[in-house]
C-alpha cells in the first residue's frame, strides 16, 4: 500500500469505526471498550508503518481532490513531528482505553465514551497529519469539540457544564484567532500549504522581512497558548479536570495539549530566529512554568495538582522551543521534543495512578489521603516512578530532558549575555524547585504519613490488572526511555528535530556526562525544593492572605465576569431580536427582501410601467386574473378561518390553471398539488387554533400591516413587469446556459429538472437537508407542548 | 366527506396515482416531472387516504415511519453526490451511461436520477411526517 493511503487510513479509520460504536455496542454490550482498544491498536500500527520511513530521512505526501475547480484538496503531509504527535494520540489511546474498561462503571453510557474517545483520536491524529492550515484549522477545533464533549460526559453535574463550557470558549476562541492568522500567513506566502512554505527558503526569508510578521506571529501562538494552556489561558485546564480520569490523563496531560506544542514546532521554521519569538515563547513559557509550578504545589486534590503540573510542564516544553538566537535558531529543539515524549509518559502514567487512588479510595483530596503505601505497594512503585522522573531525578527519563532543559537554558542565556547570562538559568531552576516540591508533595500525601480511617474504606488495595497494566507499562517506558534514551531518540526525536531546525542531527544523551554545570544546577534544584517543601505552611498562609487581598489578581475572575455578562447582554439582544411572534418575523423578512431588492431596481432606473408594455393578453387570461383578484380580496376579508382558507387555496388553483394556459405543465403540476397538500394541513391546524377569528385590530396595526403589503406588492409588480419584458439592463439571462448544455453537460432534456439534480445539485441537497429539519422542527414543536392545551 | 363515492374512487385512485408517481420520477430527466412533482404526488394520495379513510383507521394496517423515508431518501442522496469523490471526480460529478436491453431499446443511466430518487422518498417523507403529527394531535 502507498505510505499516503496509510496515513490517510489512519486519519479515517477512527472516524468511521467511531459511528460503527453504537452498532457494536449492541453486540459487545459491556465490553464495547475492548472494540475502541482494537481501533486504536489497528491505527497505531499503520503510523507505525509509516514511522522507518520517517525515520529514515524521508517525508510522506499524498492527496485527494476534494473540489478542483475551487482549489479545495484533502492531503496529509508526514514528517518527524506529525509522526511523534500521531504515535502519542494513537499508543496513549491504546493505553487509556484499556484502563477504562476498568475504571469506568458499566453503567455508565459506554458507547458515548468510547465513541467521543475515538473521534477525539482521529481528530488528533487528522490534525498533525494535515498538509494545508484550513484543514489543520478543522481538526483543531474538532479536538476542542470532543474535548468539550468528553469533559462534560458526566453532564448532570454543574461543574462538568462549567468546565466543559470554559475549555471550549476559550480553545475555540484561541482557534479562531489562530485561523486569522493563518489568512494572514497566505496573504504574505500565497498558499495554504504547509510543505510548500517548509521548503521553500525564499518564502521563509519574505514571511522574515515582511510587515505582517508580528501580527502573524501573536496571533497564531494565542492559538497555540490557548491549546495549551499557557499564559492567562490556563484557567480552563484545571476545570477540564471534571472530566473522566482517563480522559484527563489522555487529553489533558498527554495529546491535546500537546496541539500547541506542536503547533509551535510546526511554525517554529517559520518565525524562529528573531527576537519576537523568543519574547512570546519563551517569555510567556518561562512566566507560565513558575506561576502554574507554584499552584500545582499548592493544590489539595491530586488531579489538581497533576493539571497546574501539566500547564507547568507544558511550559517548559514551551519555553525550549521559543529558545533562539539569530545564529542559531534551535537551541532548544531537541532538549523539547525529548520532554514532550518524556512528559506524555510519566504524567500520563502518574494521571492513571491518581485515577486509581480515586477509584479505590473514593476520594482525591490529599489531607484525606495518606500512608496507603502498604495498602497499595505496587500503585505506589508506579506512581514513585512517575513522580521521580517528573522531579527529574536519575535514573528516570524526566532527569534527562530537565538536564537538556538547564543546559539549552545556559546556553540561550550565554548568547544573550548579561544580565540574561544568570537569569534565564534562574528561572529554569525556579521551575525545577517548584516541579520538584510538588512531585514530593504528591507521593508524600498519598504514600506516606498517617493513614486516616475517617472518609476513607477500610480496605483500600490495588487495582484489577486492567487498570494496573496499562499504568505498569507507562512507567516501564519512563525508566527504559532513562536507562535507554538512544531508542526513542534515534525513533522519533532526531527527526523531529531535523525536521524543525532542517539539518540533519545526531544527539548523544547519556545519564552521566561528567560533573556539569547542568549537573550542579540540578542537586541545587533538589535541595532548595526539599527545603521549599518543608516549607509549605509558611508558603500556604502567605498566599492566602495575597489572595484574601487582592481577588481582583485572578484571570479566572476576569474570565467570569466576562462569560456572566455574555449570557445578559445575549438575553437583551435576543428578547429584542426574537420576540416570538410570527407575523414579526415575516415582517422582518419581507421587508428585507423589498429593501434588498426594491432599492438595485430603482437605481438600475427601471420604469414603474415601461413604455414598450406589450398589451396583447387574451380574454380568457383577464377572466382568470379577475378571479385571483376576487379570491384574494375574499381571504382577506371573510370573517372566519374555513372560508378564508378556501378562498386562498381558490387563488391556488386559478394560478395553476394559468399555469396551464402558459403552456407550463410542470409548474401546473406543482402548484396543484402543492396547493392540495397546504390545504389539508392548513385545516388540520386552524383546528388547534383560538377561533376568535377578527379581533378589532388598532388602525395603527392596520397601517402598518397595508403599508407593508402594499410595498412587497408594488415591489413584487416591478420586477417582474420589467423582467418579463427583458429590461433590467446589465443582467443577461442565465437560461440560455442551461437549455443549451443540459443534454451535452448532463444528459437530459427536461432542463428544470436537470437544474435541480445537476447543475445545482448542491443547492438541492441543502434544500432537502433542510425539509429534514422543518419536519422534526414541526414534530418537537407539536410534541414539546406537553399536555397543556 | 366519507362517502362511498370517495371511498371508491380513492381505492381505484390509489394505485394508479402511485404508479403515476413513479413514472413522474422516472421520467423527469427528460419529461416533465421528477423526484419533487413525483413525491408530493405520492404524499397527496398518502394524504387523500388518510383523510377520506380516517388516521386511526389507515394506520391500524398502513403505518410506515415515514421519518425513516426521509433520513433514507437524505442519506442516499448525500451517497450519490459523494460517490464521484473515489471515482476521482468533482463532488456532485454526475455519470452518464447508455445501456442497450433487448425488449426495451437503449436505455439513458443518470447517475442524477438516482439522486433525484433521494429527493422523491425526502419529499414523501417530510410532507407525510408533518402531515401524520399533526392529524394525530387532535
Amino acid at each position: 500500500m502507498d505510505s499516503s493511503t496509510i496515513v490517510m487510513l489512519a486519519i479515517f479509520i477512527p472516524f468511521i469505526f467511531a459511528f460503527l460504536v453504537p452498532v457494536a455496542s449492541k453486540l459487545l454490550k459491556q465490553r464495547i471498550g475492548w472494540f475502541a482498544v482494537a481501533i486504536a491498536l489497528l491505527t497505531l500500527f499503520l503510523i507505525l508503518k509509516i514511522t522507518p520511513i520517517i525515520v529514515h530521512g524521508d517525508t510522506i505526501y499524498g492527496e485527494i481532490v476534494w473540489l478542483p475547480t475551487a482549489g479545495l484538496t484533502f492531503n496529509v503531509y508526514a514528517d518527524g513531528l506529525s509522526v511523534l504527535i500521531g504515535l502519542l494520540a494513537s499508543g496513549i489511546g491504546v493505553i487509556i482505553m484499556t484502563y477504562s474498561n476498568g475504571y469506568m462503571s458499566t453503567k455508565e453510557d459506554l458507547p458515548r465514551y468510547y465513541q467521543y474517545l475515538l473521534l477525539f483520536m482521529g481528530s488528533m491524529i487528522g490534525m498533525v497529519f494535515s498538509a494545508n492550515t484550513i484543514q489543520l484549522f478543522i481538526f483543531w477545533e474538532l479536538t476542542s469539540f470532543t474535548s468539550f464533549m468528553l469533559i462534560g460526559y458526566w453532564n448532570d453535574k454543574p461543574e462538568s457544564i462549567y468546565g466543559a463550557t470554559k475549555a471550549l470558549v476559550l480553545t475555540a476562541i484561541g482557534g479562531l484567532v489562530m485561523l486569522a492568522g493563518f489568512l494572514l500567513l497566505q496573504v504574505i506566502t500565497g498558499t495554504f500549504d504547509i510543505p510548500t512554505i517548509l521548503h521553500d527558503e525564499s518564502m521563509i526569508q519574505a514571511i522574515h522581512g515582511h510587515e505582517l510578521f508580528l501580527i502573524t506571529l501573536v496571533l497564531i501562538f494565542i492559538g497555540a497558548a490557548a491549546k495549551s494552556a499557557q499564559g492567562p489561558f490556563y484557567i480552563w485546564l484545571p476545570n477540564a479536570m471534571e472530566a473522566p480520569t482517563p480522559v484527563s490523563a489522555f487529553l489533558h496531560s498527554a495529546t491535546m495539549v500537546k496541539a500547541g506544542i506542536y503547533l509551535v514546532a510546526r511554525i517554529h521554521p517559520l518565525f524562529a530566529g528573531t527576537d519576537a519569538w523568543f519574547i512570546l515563547v519563551s517569555g510567556t513559557g518561562m512566566i507560565t512554568m513558575v506561576v502554574a509550578g507554584f499552584l500545582a504545589f499548592r493544590q489539595t486534590d491530586i488531579k489538581a495538582i497533576l493539571a497546574y503540573s501539566t500547564i507547568s510542564q507544558l511550559a517548559y516544553i514551551m519555553t525550549m522551543y521559543g529558545y533562539t538566537t539569530y545564529h542559531e535558531p534551535g537551541i532548544g529543539v531537541a532538549a523539547a521534543t525529548f520532554h514532550l515524549v518524556n512528559h506524555a509518559t510519566f504524567k500520563a502514567s502518574l494521571f492513571l495512578v491518581a485515577g486509581i487512588v480515586a477509584h479505590e479510595a473514593a476520594t482525591r483530596d490529599i489531607r484525606k489521603l495518606g500512608g496507603l503505601r502498604k495498602e497499595m505497594p505496587l500503585t505506589f512503585i508506579i506512581a514513585c516512578i512517575g513522580a521521580f522522573a517528573m522531579a527529574g531525578l536519575p535514573p528516570f527519563n524526566g532527569f534527562l530532558s530537565k538536564e537538556m532543559f538547564y543546559e539549552s537554558s545556559l546556553e540561550m542565556g550565554v548568547a544573550l549575555g548579561s544580565p540574561f547570562t544568570l537569569l534565564i538559568p534562574a528561572i529554569a531552576v525556579m521551575g525545577g524547585v517548584l516541579t520538584f516540591a510538588y512531585s514530593i508533595k504528591f507521593i508524600d500525601g498519598i504514600f506516606f504519613g498517617r493513614r486516616q480511617t475517617r472518609g476513607l474504606p477500610e480496605h483500600i488495595h490495588d487495582p484489577p490488572a486492567v487498570m494496573l497494566i496499562p499504568a505498569a507499562f507507562l512507567a516501564a517506558l519512563v525508566i527504559l526511555f532513562g536507562l535507554f534514551p538512544s531508542i526513542p531518540v534515534h525513533a522519533v526525536v532526531e527527526p523531529t528535530t531535523a525536521g524543525i531546525i532542517r539539518e540533519d542531527v545526531e544527539l548523544h544523551i547519556k545519564m552521566w556526562h561528567g560533573f556539569t554545570t547542568p549537573l550542579m544546577m540540578t542537586i541545587i534544584t533538589f535541595m532548595i525544593g526539599l527545603g521549599v517543601y518543608t516549607k509549605y505552611g509558611a508558603i500556604a498562609a502567605w498566599q492566602d492572605r495575597f489572595n484574601l487581598r487582592y481577588p481582583k489578581i485572578s484571570v479566572n475572575y476576569y474570565y467570569d465576569l466576562l462569560v456572566q455578562n455574555a449570557q445578559a447582554s445575549a438575553r437583551t439582544i435576543s428578547s429584542i431580536t426574537q420576540p416570538g411572534t410570527v407575523k414579526t418575523y415575516m415582517s422582518a423578512l419581507i421587508l428585507t427582501v423589498v429593501v434588498l431588492v426594491g432599492i438595485p431596481i430603482i437605481l438600475l432606473g427601471a420604469d414603474i410601467i415601461p413604455q414598450s408594455l406589450n398589451f396583447d393578453i387574451a380574454v380568457y387570461e383577464v377572466l382568470i386574473m379577475l378571479f385571483m383578484v376576487i379570491a384574494g380580496i375574499a381571504a382577506a376579508l371573510l370573517p372566519a378561518y374555513l372560508p378564508a382558507i378556501i378562498a386562498l387555496s381558490a387563488l391556488g388553483y386559478l394560478v395553476s390553471l394559468l399555469f396551464i394556459y402558459l403552456k407550463a405543465p410542470d409548474l401546473a403540476l406543482t402548484q396543484i398539488l402543492v396547493e392540495t397538500l397546504s390545504t389539508i394541513i392548513f385545516l388540520l391546524v386552524i383546528v388547534k387554533m383560538p377561533q376568535k377569528f377578527r379581533e378589532s385590530i388598532p388602525t395603527t396595526t392596520l397601517v402598518r400591516d397595508l403599508i407593508i403589503a402594499g410595498a412587497v406588492a408594488s415591489t413584487v409588480f416591478i420586477i417582474l413587469i420589467n423582467a418579463t419584458q427583458g429590461i433590467i439592463p446589465p443582467f443577461e439571462s442565465l437560461s440560455h446556459y442551461f437549455i443549451e448544455n443540459s443534454i451535452t453537460l448532463a444528459g437530459g432534456r427536461n432542463v428544470v429538472n436537470v437544474i435541480i439534480v445537476d447543475f445545482r445539485g448542491y443547492d438541492t441537497l441543502g434544500e432537502i437537508s433542510v425539509l429534514c429539519v422543518a419536519a422534526f422542527g414541526v414534530y418537537n414543536l407539536i410534541h414539546s407542548r406537553g399536555n397543556k392545551t | 366527506m366519507t362517502t362511498l363515492i370517495t371511498k371508491t374512487i380513492t381505492k381505484i385512485c390509489l394505485p394508479l396515482v402511485i404508479l403515476f408517481s413513479i413514472s413522474l420520477l422516472l421520467a423527469g430527466h427528460n419529461n416533465p416531472g421528477g423526484g419533487f412533482i413525483g413525491g408530493v404526488m405520492f404524499a397527496s394520495i398518502i394524504s387523500l387516504v388518510y383523510v377520506v379513510f380516517g388516521l386511526r383507521y389507515t394506520t391500524a394496517f398502513f403505518n410506515p415511519d415515514w421519518s425513516r423515508w426521509l433520513a433514507s431518501g437524505l442519506a442516499l442522496a448525500s451517497v450519490t453526490a459523494f460517490a464521484a469523490i473515489p471515482a476521482g471526480h468533482n463532488f456532485f460529478r454526475s455519470a452518464v451511461e447508455f445501456i442497450h436491453l433487448p425488449v426495451i431499446g437503449e436505455i439513458e443511466l443518470v447517475s442524477a436520477a438516482l439522486f433525484d430518487v433521494g429527493v422523491y422518498f425526502v419529499v414523501i417523507g417530510t410532507l407525510l411526517f408533518i402531515l401524520k403529527n399533526v392529524g394525530e394531535d387532535t
